[in-house]
C-alpha cells in the first residue's frame, strides 16, 4: 500500500466520472454546474459501465489490454463524447444555483446531515479497505486471478479464463480490477479494495443524484442510509466481487427507467441501456435483472406513447448485443452454458414451494436487511392505493419478477440445496439486488403518496 | 391546515408515510452505530496485520505456514512455471490445505503458470521419489517444501 497507488486509483476513478459526465453532457446537456454535480454519480456509473462494456468486447476480439490502452480509451471516449456534445450544440454549464429546486433551510439541514453521515461511514470504510487482505473465496479463487491474467497477459488468457472456477462469469469486474492494477502500478491485491470503495461512493451518489429533484430530502436520506448499514450490505460493500456493482447497475437503471416512464426524456433511456448492458457483463443474473426491468417497461409504457416501444426495443438490442460476444467466446472454448440444463423443467412441485419459501424467508430476514423490505412493501401498497399507481405497479412488477427469478434459480439447479447458507446457495447475495432496488425506490414511492399521485413531468 | 390534513384521506396516507420514515429512522439509529463500529474495528484489525499477513490473505487459512507462499513468490521467477504435488494430509495442515492448496497457489503466484512438467514443484507431503531429478530448495514444517529440477 502506497500513497502512489491510492492517487493512481483516485485518478482512474476520476477519469471514469469525467467520461460519464461528458457522455451525459452530450446526450442530456448540463445547463448548470449544479446539474453536473448532482449527476456526477450517475455519470461515474455510466463511465464505469461504458469502459467495462467496451473493453469486454475489445478483449473478446483480442485487443491487448495495457496501461496505455486504458488511458487512451478513457481519453478517447471523453473526447468523442465532447465532440458529440459540440455537434449537438450543447451549451457549457453556466451558473451554480438550481432554479428548479428552492430548498428550505430544513431541507438543506437534512441534506447536509445525510451527506455528513454517509461521508462519515464511507470514511470509516475507506480506512478499513485500504489495508484489507484478500479473504473472500470467490475473490481469490476466480475474480482476482482473472483480473491478474488480464493485467499480466493483456487478455482473456485461456488457462485462467477456462480452468479456474466460474468460467462463464462475465469479465467486466476483472477488467475494472485490471485497470485498477495499472493505475496502482502493480497487482496490489490489498490497496485494490479501494476500487470497490470508489464503486460504493459512485453508487450512493448515483442514487441520490437520480432522486434529488424528485423527492424531498427527508424522504431521500433515511432509506438510502439505512440500506448502506443493514448487516448483509454493510459487511459486503468492499468485498472484491461483482455483487455490489451489478446491484448498483440494476437499481440505478430501474430508477432511471421509472423516471423515463414518467417524463419520456431520451437520455434516461440511453443511460439505462448502458447500465443494463454493463449489468449483463458483470454477473450472469445481471441479464435476468435487465430482462425483467425491460419487460415490465414495455407493459408500463402509457398507451399514448406506444412509439416508446421502439426505443425500448433499441435498449433491448443494445443489452443483447453487448452480452453476445462474451457468451460466444466462452462457448467457443468448450465451456457449457450459464443457464440450468433443463431450464427448470425437471424439478418437483415440492421444490417449487421450498424455493419460494426460501426466497421469502431470505427477503424478510431482518438479520440481513433490517426493515428495508417491510418498509418498501408498505410504501408500495400505499402507492398503489393513494399514489402514482403506474410507478407503484412498475416497481412492484420489477421486484416481483426478480424475486421469482431468485426462486427459479434455486429451483432449477437441483444440486443447489434449499438453504440460506451463502457457501451453498446464492439466494442471499441475489436478494441483495431486490433489497437495494426496494430501498432506492422507497423515496419515490413515499413521495408520490405524500403528494398524492404522479409527479408532473419536469 | 389541520382541516386540510384530515380531509379527503390526506391524514391517513401521510400518516403511513410518516410511519415508514419513522420506522426507517429508528432502524437507522440502531444500525448506523453498529455499522460504523464494525468498519472501525475492521480498520483497526487490518492495520494490526503485518505486511505478509496482508499479502497472503486467505492463504493463511489454506496453508499451515505462510513461509511456503513467501518463498514460492521469491524463488519462482515471474515468468516461471510450477506444479503442485499433494500427498497424505499431515497433522499440522488446515482443513483446506489438501483440497485448496493448488487453486490458491495458481491464483497467488500469477503470472507464474501451472505446468505439470514445471521446473518448480511445491510439495505438500508429496512422494519425493516421484521427482528423482529434483532438489529441495526450501523445506518448511508439516511436510511442505519447494523442489527445483533442472530442465
Amino acid at each position: 500500500m502506497t500513497p502512489h497507488a491510492i492517487i493512481g486509483l483516485a485518478a482512474l476513478n476520476g477519469a471514469y466520472a469525467v467520461l460519464g459526465v461528458a457522455i451525459l453532457w452530450a446526450f442530456r446537456g448540463l445547463p448548470r454546474w449544479v446539474d453536473a454535480l448532482r449527476l456526477c454519480g450517475v455519470g461515474y456509473l455510466i463511465g464505469v459501465a461504458a469502459f467495462g462494456v467496451a473493453w469486454t468486447q475489445l478483449l473478446v476480439v483480442g485487443v491487448d489490454f495495457n496501461g496505455w490502452g486504458v488511458v487512451l480509451s478513457l481519453v478517447g471516449g471523453t473526447v468523442a463524447a465532447c465532440a458529440v456534445g459540440t455537434l449537438l450544440r450543447r451549451p457549457l454549464p453556466r451558473g451554480y444555483g438550481d432554479p428548479e429546486r428552492q430548498a428550505s433551510p430544513v431541507s438543506v439541514l437534512i441534506t447536509a446531515s445525510g451527506v455528513a453521515m454517509t461521508g462519515l461511514l464511507l470514511e470509516a470504510l475507506f480506512r478499513a479497505g485500504r489495508l484489507q487482505s484478500l479473504q473472500a473465496y470467490d475473490a481469490w479463487a476466480f475474480w482476482v486471478p482473472k483480473a491478474k491474467a488480464i493485467y499480466f497477459f493483456g487478455g482473456l488468457d485461456e488457462q485462467v479464463f477456462t480452468a479456474f472456477p466460474g468460467p462463464t462469469y462475465p469479465p467486466l469486474v476483472p477488467v475494472l480490477d485490471a485497470a485498477a492494477f495499472h493505475a496502482m502500478g502493480s497487482a496490489d491485491v490489498v490497496t485494490f479494495h479501494l476500487q470497490y470503495w470508489f464503486l460504493v461512493v459512485g453508487a450512493v451518489a448515483a442514487i441520490a443524484g437520480c432522486l434529488y429533484r424528485h423527492v424531498p430530502a427527508w424522504l431521500l436520506w433515511p432509506p438510502l442510509l439505512l440500506v448502506l448499514v443493514v448487516p448483509r450490505v454493510a459487511s459486503g460493500l468492499l468485498t472484491p466481487q461483482a455483487d455490489v456493482l451489478v446491484d448498483a447497475f440494476f437499481a440505478v437503471g430501474v430508477l432511471l427507467l421509472a423516471l423515463w416512464l414518467r417524463d419520456g426524456r431520451g437520455w434516461r433511456l440511453a443511460a439505462v441501456a448502458t447500465l443494463f448492458a454493463a449489468a449483463g457483463l458483470t454477473k450472469r443474473e445481471g441479464l435476468l435483472f435487465a430482462a425483467a426491468a425491460i419487460l415490465v417497461g414495455f407493459v408500463a409504457v402509457p398507451a399514448r406513447r406506444r412509439a416508446a416501444w421502439l426505443r425500448l426495443l433499441a435498449v433491448t438490442a443494445v443489452v443483447g448485443a453487448a452480452a453476445v460476444p462474451w457468451r460466444l467466446w466462452y462457448r467457443s472454448h468448450g465451456i457449457g452454458g450459464e443457464a440450468p440444463a433443463n431450464a427448470g423443467a425437471g424439478g418437483s412441485l415440492g421444490r417449487v414451494g421450498d424455493s419460494l419459501r426460501l426466497s421469502v424467508d431470505v427477503f424478510f430476514d431482518t438479520g440481513l436487511w433490517s426493515v428495508v423490505p417491510v418498509v418498501a412493501l408498505i410504501a408500495l401498497g400505499a402507492t398503489l392505493v393513494w399514489g402514482d399507481r403506474r410507478l407503484g405497479g412498475f416497481v412492484a412488477s420489477v421486484l416481483g419478477l426478480v424475486f421469482l427469478g431468485g426462486a427459479w434459480v434455486t429451483y432449477s439447479y437441483p444440486g443447489v440445496p434449499i438453504t440460506a447458507d451463502e457457501a451453498l446457495n446464492p439466494i442471499v447475495r441475489y436478494t441483495g439486488a431486490i433489497v437495494l432496488l426496494a430501498a432506492a425506490a422507497t423515496p419515490l414511492l413515499l413521495t408520490s403518496v405524500w403528494r398524492s399521485g404522479p409527479e408532473e413531468p419536469g | 391546515m389541520l382541516q386540510r390534513w384530515f380531509s379527503a384521506g390526506i391524514a391517513t396516507r401521510r400518516l403511513v408515510v410518516v410511519f415508514c420514515v419513522g420506522v426507517t429512522v429508528i432502524a437507522l439509529v440502531v444500525r448506523y452505530s453498529d455499522a460504523f463500529r464494525d468498519a472501525q474495528d475492521t480498520a483497526k484489525a487490518n492495520a494490526a496485520l503485518d505486511m505478509v499477513d496482508r499479502a497472503v490473505g486467505a492463504g493463511s487459512s489454506v496453508f499451515p505456514d505462510q513461509g511456503v507462499l513467501v518463498e514460492a513468490g521469491g524463488l519462482i521467477p515471474p515468468g516461471g512455471t510450477f506444479t503442485v504435488a499433494v500427498g497424505e494430509p499431515q497433522p499440522g495442515w488446515t482443513p483446506l490445505t489438501a483440497g485448496s492448496a493448488e487453486l490458491f497457489l495458481r491464483s497467488y503466484l500469477l503470472p507464474r503458470r501451472l505446468d505439470p512438467n514445471a521446473e518448480w514443484i511445491v510439495c505438500l507431503a508429496c512422494d519425493p521419489n516421484a521427482f528423482p531429478e529434483a532438489n529441495a530448495i526450501w523445506e518448511g514444517d508439516d511436510g511442505i517444501s519447494i523442489l527445483h529440477r533442472e530442465q
